[in-house]
């Protein structure tokens, strides 16, 4: 065991009251605190793992196995990069673990130090509650922020870099990015394929398709395309292409500036409510499990039911889901991550909910678990 | 050790009249369970201050209270005359406490550890880590995961917790569990140190013959009220003596005894009497024995005044509590 040392190297101070003014019974909590509670949450290498994993991990070993595959494999495999590719991954993955990970961020960090023991060493210092409560916030923010960013930041770059160079519009190759003008020049001028290859509700529907190598083929035993005349041929294909133009349009060989950064703020906003509903609810129970699981149960399972299931003596309760909000603001342009969403195709199937209603449950929700978490806080038997 | 009453001892302070605790019915229960009872108690400073009791006796519970842990159901407190609960912010900034076994987080160093302590603190807390580290004899390990530390280890950082504050009052709860004997002799220089520059230290502990050997005054706590306080010495003249009289006769001798009220109880020896003396009773009880029993007939040889311990004060004081309820 080692010596106890008798010299006085810590000064003791005057005796008369000489306190410190740090503004230490303030809410609001120091830099150096926000930079210690950031340290203690990076330390935690399984937590640290788990996020860099699906945040970053998962997207960056899905687009480098695609990325080879196609460089190996070019006819068997489509390009690693494409609008598919980035809605896939983003809706699929990004969104939905992201936000079980910032979750088990905030749990972490809304009681470690109750589990730890350390809550009562910091309420002794006199700092107070509410600000030891408060510098976990951007703390946590500072870690889970960047990572998301990182992660969607290589799928984007991959997305674009690595996009396809013909746009595969219905299993058809169509010149990407045509007005609608120049969609129906190109269907008349490539009347078969337009015909047999895109789908067609009307009456001028004729029994043929399109082959591997894009070129118009009559079913067995059907007389096909031939016998029509140049002129009906390009009359039909017109009709064709004015009935697919809509869904052409939204149709692309990757992702857009606008809709990139628009989803890159959906899925941050995402990852920003799991991290606060989190820490208020770990705060709220003083454990991290089973908030933890309650978090994935809110995310897997009663987000998407309650967000479909319109119950009429509980609509309103249902548009207090704050999954159901995130959904509804969901950028234009993104197939709908749980069947429902602001820009996809298709009718929406939604429990109906305005925008501003979204936006206020999401600042209720944020609002409301941080005054749950701060109350519990400053409550607690240390 | 002074044999300086309450009242002298705070005077010795630069702050006249100020007690470094100072609690009047003060009152916290559990549902029925009164854990602390209308305490009345006053810590002089710039001494080491034992608080005692036996297990459940409510120590743990007013510490608790004292240091903002939990609320008081009730009365007045205050912590270098600073009142709390109202201003804890400015009384705690001079306060280092250890509260039970000291817990850290197990995936940092102790120096980690001490650094978010530190960043809660004022400024210049983070630059008395080292040496707050060094005072305790962390240095070598300070970069080791606290997971790996000894109980003892974590004791000692515990310390060095409470001293980044640089405080003025230390409240140390049971200081001395987990520490082998050289790390118990350690803790006891180093809270003597402390103490000679000035702080004040409050100690919890079970061990009295630890506290006897460490601290200037001491509280009784049993069933949650404060039953004596005091410096020690002064407790101790006025516990019950006990006289032990090695004589020709002693079966003869205690019958003699017996007819009078001098010896609360009277156990005969195979070398004389064993005599305890009622609560008050001076010198002159024995000079009183010595006569009778020499007018008697009986030889003495030799009386001899025992030494009363605290650890057998403290058990005379508190099972009579026990006995009176």
């Amino acid at each position: 065991m080692t010596t106890v040392s008798n010299d006085p190297a810590v000064s003791v101070a005057a005796l008369a009251n000489g306190v410190p003014s740090d503004n230490r019974g303030s809410w609001i909590p120091n830099g150096a605190m926000i930079r210690t509670r950031i340290m203690e949450l990076r330390k935690r290498r399984g937590l640290m793992a788990a996020l860099i994993v699906v945040n970053i991990g998962i997207p960056t070993i899905f687009l480098t196995v695609r990325l080879i595959a196609h460089a190996v494999a070019p006819k068997s495999y489509g390009p690693a990069g494409g609008y598919d590719i980035f809605t896939t991954l983003v809706v699929g993955i990004m969104f939905v673990f992201g936000f079980i990970v910032a979750a088990t961020l905030g749990c972490t960090a809304g009681s470690v130090d109750l589990t730890d023991g350390m809550f009562r060493h910091m309420v002794i210092t006199g700092r107070s509650r509410l600000a030891l409560y408060f510098a976990r916030i951007p703390a946590g923010l500072a870690i889970i922020i960047p990572l998301v960013a990182v992660g969607f930041t290589i799928v984007c770059a991959v997305c674009v870099f690595a996009a396809p160079t013909k746009l595969d519009y219905q299993g058809v190759s169509v010149p990407p990015g045509l007005s609608a003008s120049g969609f129906n020049n190109w269907a008349e001028s490539h009347p078969k394929v337009a015909i047999c290859g895109l789908p067609f509700k009307g009456p001028n529907g004729v029994p043929c398709y399109v082959n591997g190598r894009g070129q118009a083929r009559p079913y067995p035993g059907t007389p096909g395309l031939s016998k029509l005349s140049p002129a009906k041929l390009k009359a039909d294909a017109l009709l064709v292409a004015k009935e697919n133009y809509s869904a052409y349009e939204r149709t692309f060989l990757y992702p857009s500036n606008a809709l990139m950064i628009k989803t890159g703020l959906w899925i941050e906003l995402e990852a920003i409510i799991g991290f606060i509903v989190g820490l208020g609810l770990a705060s709220l129970m003083g454990q991290r499990t089973v908030p933890v699981v309650l978090m994935i149960v809110l995310e897997v399972i009663l987000t998407p039911l309650f967000s479909h299931a319109a119950i009429p003596h509980l609509i309103n309760a249902q548009r207090g889901l704050v999954g159901l909000a995130m959904a509804h603001l969901e950028p234009g342009g993104l197939p709908r991550g749980f069947g429902g969403g602001g820009g996809g195709g298709g009718v929406s199937q939604l429990v109906p909910e305005s925008a501003t209603v979204g936006v206020c449950v999401i600042i209720a929700w944020l609002v409301g678990w941080t005054a749950l978490g701060a109350w519990r806080m400053v409550k607690r038997d240390a | 050790m002074s044999a300086l009453t309450i009242d002298e001892m705070s005077r010795s302070d630069s702050v006249k009249g100020s007690w470094a605790v100072e609690t009047h019915g003060l009152t916290k229960r559990f549902g029925d369970n009164v854990a602390v009872n209308d305490v009345e108690l006053l810590v002089p400073r710039g001494c080491a201050f034992g608080y005692l009791g036996p297990n459940g006796a409510g120590k743990t519970t007013l510490i608790r209270v004292l240091l903002g842990l939990t609320h008081a159901d009730a009365g007045t407190m205050s912590l270098l005359g600073v009142p709390v609960p109202r201003h804890r912010d400015r009384a705690l900034a001079r306060v280092g406490a250890i509260v039970d076994e000291p817990r850290f987080h197990g995936h940092l160093s102790g120096r980690q550890n001490l650094e978010i302590l530190a960043a809660a603190r004022e400024r210049e807390a983070r630059g008395r880590i080292a040496s707050s580290l060094e005072r305790v004899g962390m240095t070598q390990r300070a970069d080791d995961r606290v997971s790996k530390y000894s109980m003892g280890m974590r004791q000692r950082l515990g310390v060095a917790a409470c001293l980044l504050g640089d405080p003025q009052l230390l409240i140390l709860d049971e200081p001395m569990n987990g520490l082998d004997p050289a790390g118990m002799h350690e803790m006891r220089d180093m809270i003597l140190s402390l103490v000679a520059e000035g702080r004040t230290v409050m100690l919890s502990s079970h061990l009295l013959d630890e506290v006897e050997r460490t601290c200037d005054a001491v509280a009784i706590v049993d069933n949650g009220k404060v039953i004596r306080q005091g410096p020690i010495a002064e407790l101790l003249a006025g516990a019950a003596m006990e006289v032990h009289v090695d004589c020709s006769s002693p079966e003869r001798a205690r019958t003699i005894l017996a007819a009078t009220t001098l010896g609360e109880k009277i156990d005969v020896e195979t070398t004389g009497l064993s005599i305890h003396l009622p609560s008050g009773a001076g010198r002159d009880a024995i000079a009183e024995i010595n006569r009778l029993l020499v007018e008697d007939g009986i030889s003495v040889y030799r009386l001899e005044e025992l030494q009363v311990s605290l650890e057998s004060w403290f058990l005379q004081v508190t099972s009579r509590l026990g006995d009176s309820e």
